[in-house]
């Protein structure tokens, strides 16, 4: 570990985290917002040694096969889902379609 | 006198098919016997796939009846963790999100073993979605640990292990992110490999962490850990998996190799991690003496950025996590919420609902690290931590060959139940390979060690003395054949499972 600890950050509040559930798209509900904050502070603060240590010139490691880049298959159609396997887990379907709600809501003109 | 399943290697079955000693239907029907007398307390099923397995089963027996050759796993029964796709049994990955989800095509590992011949026995409980170290966090219900019920049998991969060690099934196969096949390994006295990543596919194993994430396999003996290997990897990269890799490896190539003249790493900084207790320091010392007995010379490595993984797993993690469970969003396919007027609300209400906590927690943590701002302050780190961490290993490869490393059952995590030591439930040691690129990998170290496992297994043919039979010895069965015995939990074996 190198000297250049930085200091934490603040906190993070209920709005904080209310924000990133409705970007995340799960809603919290009762008493889930104030547990996830204080798990999300928890959480945080465990992963502190990450900023400990002197990484100038590091290249980051994103996929452990570092010389992998663009495979390729032929561009060839090839069989996939028949319709009826394709929409036989879903929640409600119509026709040859996945049904959704309407996307901005009742009246909406989507 | 008739022959306990539990009592026979996946070599052994698979021979015995061949030599038409016993059909793989009987096997088959033994598993599902053995299943049915102890899977009520050890609860390592899903859900038990009785009409797939007697087919698959048939369908070993006629091959032979024609005289086809048969695949090295002819007969031998496996079981699949659920997050492996399997056409005819439903993939849950243990959460309510895909409790009715049928399985709408099979992953390459699972259609690679039944290929090999293996006769697919069910799928085995998780930690849901993989997210957990304890098999607790299941939307089902929690596994037991098969040498005491009320200790868990550690996670994720927590099912598959403890159907071996119950001996319910011969070989399973679980998938490890961080630890989930090596840990509950270790705690279910079994042994178990994380495979170099992109040795095996990932195709049809439902993500977590796509860039950790490895599928590896389950036995009762090194052996047969080798066997599996060589059935997930023999037909080379799999066009499915873009991230998959030749692996040119023969598994069973090195097995009776002998450990002297090797060199084997130790890490000293780990026997003064905190939390481990004297019996595991014992344990290790114990397995290092055996080794140097053999002729083994050890050396002292050093991994400076050991500190750091933990906390960088736990950034990559997440954040690819919430990544790769984005797709379940109640559309075309999951846990549905009824009555949303929106599409919105329709996602975030099924998402709450569907996933468990343990589920929400890590998405929305991945959620908040790849944020702007904060991406710069810990995701992109801790990829470069990553390049520092292999860089270690790198180095330390160069000084040895492999090393035992000492793993602690309470694995850092608060369970409910107690993992602490016991002289009645095995301790693990987690051996870390090398790369399988290059020709450089090889399992046949870790065989002569297998009564170092802390297993009950009687001591294996080698001579090496059993690290748990010097501190707490229990004996085996008395009917127990001696040699290569695989070690199941004493107290379910031979119940059911009879092969006549």
């Amino acid at each position: 570990m190198s000297d250049k600890v930085q200091p934490a950050e603040a906190p993070l509040g209920e709005a904080d985290v209310a924000g990133i559930a409705e970007y995340a798209r799960i809603a919290l509900e009762g008493d889930e917002l104030a547990e996830m904050t204080a798990y999300m502070n928890d959480a945080i603060s465990i992963l502190q040694p990450i900023r400990g240590y002197d990484l100038d010139g590091v290249e980051p490691t994103f996929h452990p096969i570092g010389d992998l880049s663009n495979v390729m298959r032929a561009d060839v159609v090839r069989p996939g889902l028949d319709l009826p396997t394709a929409l036989e887990n879903a929640g409600s379907t119509e026709g040859r379609c996945f049904r959704v709600p309407s996307i901005l809501g009742d009246g909406g003109e989507a | 006198m008739a022959t306990n399943l539990d009592q026979l290697s996946a070599a052994a079955i698979a021979r015995g098919v061949a030599a038409g000693d016993f059909s793989a239907t009987e096997v088959a029907r033994a598993s599902l016997d053995a299943i049915e007398a102890r899977d009520g307390e050890v609860q390592a099923f899903l859900q038990v796939a009785s009409d797939l397995a007697l087919s698959a089963a048939a369908a070993t027996d006629a091959a032979r009846a024609k005289g086809e050759r048969l695949g090295p796993l002819a007969g031998v029964p496996v079981a699949f963790k659920d997050n492996m796709h399997l056409v005819g049994t439903r993939t849950t990955c243990a959460s309510r999100m895909l409790a009715d989800y049928e399985s709408v095509f099979t992953s390459t590992c699972v259609q690679r073993m039944i290929d090999a011949g293996a006769t697919p026995m069910g799928k085995a409980n998780m930690d849901e979605f993989a997210f957990g170290s304890s098999t607790e966090t299941s939307f089902f219900h929690r596994t037991n640990n098969p040498w005491d019920l009320e200790r868990v049998p550690g996670g994720s991969s927590g099912g598959s292990a403890a159907a071996v060690a119950a001996g319910e099934v011969t070989i399973s196969l679980g998938s490890d992110t961080g630890g989930s096949i090596r840990q509950p390994a270790s705690l279910c006295g079994v042994v178990g490999l994380k495979p170099t990543y992109g040795a095996v596919s990932r195709y049809g194993v439902v993500a977590f962490g796509s860039s950790l994430d490895q599928v590896g396999p389950f036995a009762r003996s090194v052996s047969d850990v080798a066997l599996a290997m060589n059935a997930l990897v023999g037909d080379g990269r799999d066009p499915l998996d873009c991230t998959s890799q030749d692996c040119p490896v023969d598994f069973l190539e090195h097995l009776e190799d002998p450990v002297e003249g090797m060199r084997v790493g130790v890490i000293p900084e780990l026997m003064e991690a905190d939390g481990l207790t004297d019996e595991v320091k014992v344990a290790v010392r114990g397995a290092r003496e055996a080794l140097e007995s053999q002729g083994a010379r050890t050396v002292e490595i050093e991994l400076p950025h050991m500190g750091a993984s933990i906390a960088a797993y736990y950034v990559i993690g997440p954040c690819e996590a919430f990544s790769n469970l984005a797709r379940f969003d109640g559309v075309r396919y999951g846990y549905q919420e009824p009555g949303c007027s929106t599409l919105a609300e329709q996602s975030s209400r099924s998402r709450a609902h569907g996933f468990g906590d343990e589920a929400k927690r890590r998405q929305l943590l991945g959620a908040y690290l790849l944020s702007s701002g904060v991406y710069e302050t810990y995701y992109y780190p801790a990829q470069q931590v990553r390049t520092l961490i292999t860089q270690d290993y790198a180095e330390a490869y160069e000084q040895v060959r492999r090393h035992p490393h000492a793993h602690e059952p309470a694995h850092g995590v608060q369970v409910r139940r107690d993992l602490g030591p016991d002289p009645d439930v095995p301790l693990g040691h987690v051996h870390h390979l090398l790369e399988h690129r290059g020709q450089r990998c090889r399992i046949g170290a870790a065989r002569p060690r297998e009564g170092l496992r802390g297993s009950r297994s009687p001591p294996s043919s080698s001579g090496l003395p059993s690290r748990t039979a010097a501190s707490s010895p229990s004996p085996a069965p008395s009917s127990a054949p001696r040699g290569r015995r695989p070690a199941v939990a004493p107290a379910f074996a031979s119940r059911g499972g009879e092969l006549s």
